[in-house]
């Protein structure tokens, strides 16, 4: 009993070490320790011992199935370990460069847009839209605009032929003319018929001058312009907003200067300078950034908003001449032939 | 428009430096776009010296060393290498000291130059900063006083400043306008020049010189003056006459001429000189043009005209385009004796029209299309008289005419300075504002106090018809106070206002956000694209629809109806610039043609550029339908379009450049929006000169359509129990789409559970075509996936509903089950 019992253990010790996989032992565990298996099978002759012996031949089939079951427990640790091995595979190299692509970008313009819009939020700004092909009474008669200005000439501004019709924007007048925005005013406009004041919006957007493209002009580029209407608004809140915009985009060194200018849609008008210590080209010299001015009582009145009433204030200026003064670009057309090397740097 | 410092002399004591006047008229509001000076700039420590030797200097061939004398004050006699072949002995030069800097930061140091001693330098005009000959020393006058400062001897220069006007203040286009304004800036006297004629005729009236003037169009020319002149003597205007004209960039013509033009220069009124003579009939009619009438203007060619231009005519023919230009035919030449000198007020909007429809100006037509002071007319012939009279000699004679400009001018504006402060929006004390407004030759007239408050009466000039309003009067207070002196004050937010960002503006930033993280770059290319373009790639009715009336180039002559073109073109410049570029995409308005009209959309496109000779040490798998696809779906859902939901139609033929058998589209414009996707037509994507293959998306969507921000949203119960799952492959005709055969098995399932439990999911996970199937035939392998909400299911109730399904999958004949 004992010499099977020990040839046994043996025999099961010899299978074990040749195991690689987990149903192999399974199967071979069956064979050993399973309802037909060999050990059951011995274990079940033990009714035939003399029952002196008893005592003492159970005291060694306990012992020889103790043995057995560490180096199954053994075995199944080995072959989980081999398993988990083969998951992993190789080691890897960590120097070796990720072959997938990455990080995407935002335009550069974007980012200007964007950081604009999220500084005049916290002023209470909200962000509109308007059409890019617009009717020229939202362009230029709503603005104070008169019909013989030189703006509105065929020169500077890009007009549709007449028997082209825009599904989803109405003429204000049947007889005015499609045209491609030559600013985002027209947005002012909109945002006054849409709304009841106090308004205070801000209108990102592209526009369209009829210019021979060069390193500071492009057929199409884009605009950012704030709109409020309230009571008692004043040229000195005016100046308060853009002198908070300035130094949020652009640090605490920064400084604005107004100097009057004319545009038909504000009276006073002014444009904004710019200067600041740490910029490259407006550290010595004023820069010249938009315009601005309180909106002439003649618009109001244009959009039915007593003038008597309603103040208010506009201001306009391009994002493309702001983003080149943020980071030191000169020429307008890089935004528009995005190399891949430019544009990562905005990343 | 170019304004000279000295020319303003004459009117106001402008003896600010040039930054001090550039920042006045700055803050006046004329943004100053160039500032030139002419003359001598001051020059401290260069003097007058006198050459007293010339020897041949020893060691160069081409150098001489001299003694000059700059006088006892500045060390007498010093030794100078000079180059110069005219440093001849007995000439006075201008001689730079050591210490002196000359133009450019030429610093004068003693040095040996060849081994010669050298105590300063003889000055060539170039060296001055006076421009022109560089080989010869500037030589002056002999008796310049010797060692006395070269700025005491030389005339002042000039500073020209060249100024924007905005259109709204053509008062300003003369120095006398520039004068008031500074004038009022820098509280000075302003000078206006005397004038001494007053209309008073000599003699017995002439009509054999001027015999008529007519104005047949009053409507277009409110004031025509005529006065003639006889015996005037044409030659070169005086010497000061000549350098004002040129110092603001105008070429000296004639003493007749050159007045016309000093004048209008000097008060902002155009005038013109005809030569008597030359005028048919003696007589000038101011009318329309008739039809087919034609004018060989100054400038040599030939203007039709019209019957909406007004001319000034002879008793036959038209001779001046009105206030624009002249004809060759009546103008002042070397012989001309009679005159007769013209000053009218012209409808500005007539000769804005006339200027463009001729596509003629001048600086005539610049100034009364902007509008001349209408009462300014008179005062400018009469200094004209006086200044013909005293630089061609002659004598005025009769008759002279004044045709209409008979209705005074009176404006006047109430404004209380409480309205003035409250627009401001910082103190400024009445005294403060009554002070801007007179300093403008705003007079105060009358005072009033209504409800108890103040309220002023104030006069405005007829030459600023700009002023209408109280609230101009608020702009001119500032101009004067400072614009630069609004007081800094924190931003505050007052009222709060209605409404969110606007749905578009919440789209783009969701899809820009959606697409930076999966890898793409965002590109911003041009609206405007080429006809050609668009009939290779969209369609024959696009290259017609979107073009532009009036283009500026030919390449940028049609409005984009898909972002993926601007891509295409941004793959090819990065290639071609070695830089690769694999995913990109655009946000913007492109325009899309539905029922005979323009539509302008929302677009979003993006662009995947597979290389295959990109190598990378591990491989990655090319992008694919699928990938484009889920992209697609992810857009499409930020504006609430479910394009799982939507039908997909594979692209049929060459369609907007998609590659027929590898894209799809779904939406159509009547919808409101349109999601295509897919391939790219390989041969079209290489003919324009893109390599590899480019698989793209694009969608688009009428701005309204974009929903607003949803509103509350409510929790959905889930299930707590777990699902059963059945998997079933069924055989189909190959060309059958996935898509059917999944909706018409969900709908089987759905009957088959009836109202006992749910389908929670039907999904394709295999998709088999080859041996063991029927030739045309695929298999799809579907799991389904069943649950109740409220207890676990049991196989019984499964297996009865999966038989079920599997039975009516199959009843309508086009479906097997595959065993």
């Amino acid at each position: 009993m004992q010499a099977t019992l020990t040839a046994l253990l043996a025999k099961a010790s010899a299978e074990l070490a040749r195991l690689k996989t987990r149903a192999d032992f399974e199967a071979a565990k069956a064979r050993c320790v399973g309802p037909n298996g060999e050990f059951t099978t011995l274990m079940k002759q033990m009714g035939a011992v003399p029952k002196e012996q008893r005592p003492a031949m159970g005291k060694l089939v306990n012992e020889a199935k103790a043995q057995l079951q560490v180096q199954l427990d053994a075995t199944l640790a080995r072959i989980g370990d081999a398993e988990i091995a083969g998951q992993l595979g190789p080691a890897i190299d960590p120097t070796l460069p990720s072959p997938d692509s990455g990080p995407g970008t935002c335009h550069p313009l974007t980012r200007v847009r964007e950081e604009m819009c999220r500084i005049l939020r916290k002023a209470g700004f909200t962000v509109v839209e308007g059409p890019e092909v617009e009717t020229e009474y939202y362009c230029f008669d709503a603005l104070n605009t008169p019909a013989d200005h030189p703006a509105r000439e065929e020169q500077d501004t890009f007009y549709f032929p007449e028997n082209v019709r825009f599904g989803n924007l109405t003429k204000k007048v049947p007889q005015e003319k499609y045209l491609l925005r030559t600013h985002t005013s027209s947005v002012q406009i909109r945002s006054m018929l849409k709304g009841k004041p106090p308004i205070r919006i801000v209108s990102p957007g592209r526009v369209y001058r009829r210019d021979t493209s060069d390193a500071t002009h492009s057929a199409n580029f884009h605009q950012i312009e704030c709109l409020y209407v309230d009571r008692n608004v004043t040229v000195r809140d005016l100046k308060a907003l853009l002198d908070y915009i300035f130094a949020a985009l652009l640090g605490p060194d920064t400084k604005t200067r107004f100097r009057p200018h004319y545009f038909g849609y504000t009276e006073p008008s002014f444009e904004v300078d710019l200067s600041a210590q740490h910029l490259p080209k407006v550290n010595k010299e004023w820069i010249e950034i938009g315009g601005c001015g309180l909106v002439d009582p003649g618009v109001f009145e244009g959009v039915g908003y007593d003038p008597k009433v309603w103040t208010g204030y506009a201001f306009g200026m391009g994002l493309e001449r702001l983003a080149m003064l943020m980071y030191g670009i000169d020429d307008i057309r890089y935004f528009y032939q995005n190399d891949l090397r430019f544009l990562k740097q905005f990343a | 428009m170019k304004i000279s410092r000295n020319w303003l002399r004459q009117y106001v004591r402008a003896y600010a430096s040039a930054d001090e006047l550039k920042r006045a008229i700055t803050f006046l509001g004329f943004e100053v776009e160039g500032v030139a000076s002419t003359g001598l700039p001051p020059l401290p420590r260069v003097v007058v010296g006198e050459i007293k030797t010339r020897d041949q200097h020893p060691n160069a061939d081409k150098l001489f060393v001299c003694t000059v004398d700059v006088g006892p004050a500045h060390g007498g006699v010093h030794t100078i290498v000079c180059g110069a072949a005219n440093c001849d002995v007995g000439q006075r030069v201008p001689v730079a000291l050591p210490g002196a800097v000359l133009p450019g930061d030429f610093q004068i140091k003693q040095s040996k130059i060849r081994g010669q001693q050298s105590d300063g330098m003889m000055c060539s005009p170039d060296e001055l900063g006076l421009g022109g000959d560089h080989a010869g020393l500037l030589l002056l006058d002999p008796a310049a006083p010797i060692g006395q400062s070269l700025n005491e001897v030389m005339p002042e220069g000039d500073i020209v400043f060249d100024l924007e006007v905005t259109p709204n203040r053509p008062d300003a286009l003369s120095h006398i306008g520039i004068a008031r304004e500074l004038a009022a800036w820098l509280h000075y006297e302003i000078q206006f020049p005397e004038i001494k004629f007053c209309g008073k005729v000599a003699g017995a009236p002439r009509p054999d010189i001027l015999k008529n003037i007519r104005v047949d169009s009053p409507e277009d020319c409110p004031l025509y003056v005529g006065i003639a002149v006889t015996g005037v003597k044409v030659g070169p205007s005086p010497v000061w006459m000549q350098e004002r004209l040129k110092a603001v960039g105008l070429r000296p013509i004639n003493n007749l001429v050159d007045t016309g033009n000093y004048v209008m220069l000097e008060l902002g009124q155009p005038l013109h000189v005809f030569d008597a003579k030359k005028i048919g009939g003696r007589q000038i009619v101011i009318r329309r043009a008739a039809v087919g009438e034609k004018l060989i203007t100054l400038d040599g060619k030939e203007r039709a005209l019209n019957s909406l231009m007004l001319v000034i005519a002879d008793e036959s023919q038209p001779i001046v385009v009105a206030g624009i230009m002249g004809g060759a035919s009546a103008e002042v030449d070397a012989t001309t004796t009679d005159i007769v000198l013209e000053a009218a007020y012209f409808r500005p909007q007539s000769i804005r029209w006339t200027s463009k429809s001729l596509g003629l100006s001048s600086d005539s037509a610049y100034r009364f299309e902007r509008g001349v002071d209408p009462h300014g007319t008179l005062e400018a012939a009469y200094r004209a008289i006086d200044l013909i009279l005293e630089i061609a000699g002659g004598t005025v004679v009769g008759p002279s005419f004044q045709i209409g400009g008979d209705r005074p001018w009176k404006r006047e504006i109430c404004v209380s300075p409480d309205f003035i402060r409250a627009r401001l929006g910082f103190r400024i004390s009445d005294e403060d504002i009554r002070h801007s407004l007179e300093a403008l030759n705003l007079a105060i007239t009358g005072e009033s106090h209504p409800a108890g408050g103040l309220e002023w009466t104030v006069r405005i000039p007829s030459y600023r018809a700009d002023l209408d309003r109280p609230i101009d009067l608020v702009e001119e207070v500032l101009r004067i106070h400072g614009t630069d002196r609004v007081p800094p004050a924190p931003c505050v937010g007052p009222a709060l206002v209605d409404g969110d960002d606007d749905p578009i503006v919440i789209f783009n930033r969701h899809v820009t956000d959606y697409l930076v993280g999966q890898h793409f770059h965002e590109v911003v290319n041009y609206t405007l694209r080429a006809q050609q373009e668009l009939a290779t790639w969209v369609s024959a009715a696009a290259a017609t629809e979107l073009t532009l009336a009036n283009p500026l180039v030919d390449d940028q002559s049609h409005l984009r109806p898909t972002l993926v073109l601007g891509m295409l073109e941004t793959l090819k410049l990065n290639q071609s610039r070695g830089v690769p570029a694999a995913r990109l995409f655009e946000t913007g308005r492109v325009f899309m043609e539905l029922n005979g009209t323009v539509q302008e959309c929302l677009g979003v496109g993006f662009v995947l550029c597979h290389d295959p000779k990109e190598r990378a040490w591990l491989a990655r798998p090319a992008p694919d339908f699928s990938a484009v696809k889920r992209h697609m779906e992810i857009l499409a859902s930020q504006a609430s379009v479910d394009l799982a939901a939507e039908e997909l139609v594979p692209v049929r033929g060459a369609f907007w450049g998609w590659q027929e058998g590898h894209s799809a589209a779904a939406g159509e414009m009547k919808d409101g929006w349109t999601a295509r996707f897919g391939l790219l037509n390989l041969a079209m994507v290489r003919a324009a000169g893109v390599e590899g293959t480019v698989w793209a998306g694009m969608f688009t969507i009428l701005p309204g359509k974009i929903p607003p921000a949803a509103g509350h949203r409510r929790y959905q119960p889930f299930s707590l129990f777990p699902p059963a799952l059945r998997d079933i492959a069924l055989v189909v005709d190959a060309a059958r789409h996935a898509d059917e055969v999944r909706n018409l098995l969900l709908k089987v399932a759905r009957g088959a559970t009836g109202a006992s439990f749910g389908v929670e999911a039907v999904a394709v996970f295999d998709v088999y075509q080859g041996p063991g199937l029927p030739a045309g035939k695929k298999s799809l392998a579907f799991s389904l996936s069943f649950r109740s909400p409220a207890r676990t299911l049991t196989d019984a109730e499964v297996n009865a509903a999966f038989t079920k399904i599997q039975r009516d999958v199959a009843a309508d004949g086009t479906i097997s089950v595959r065993a």
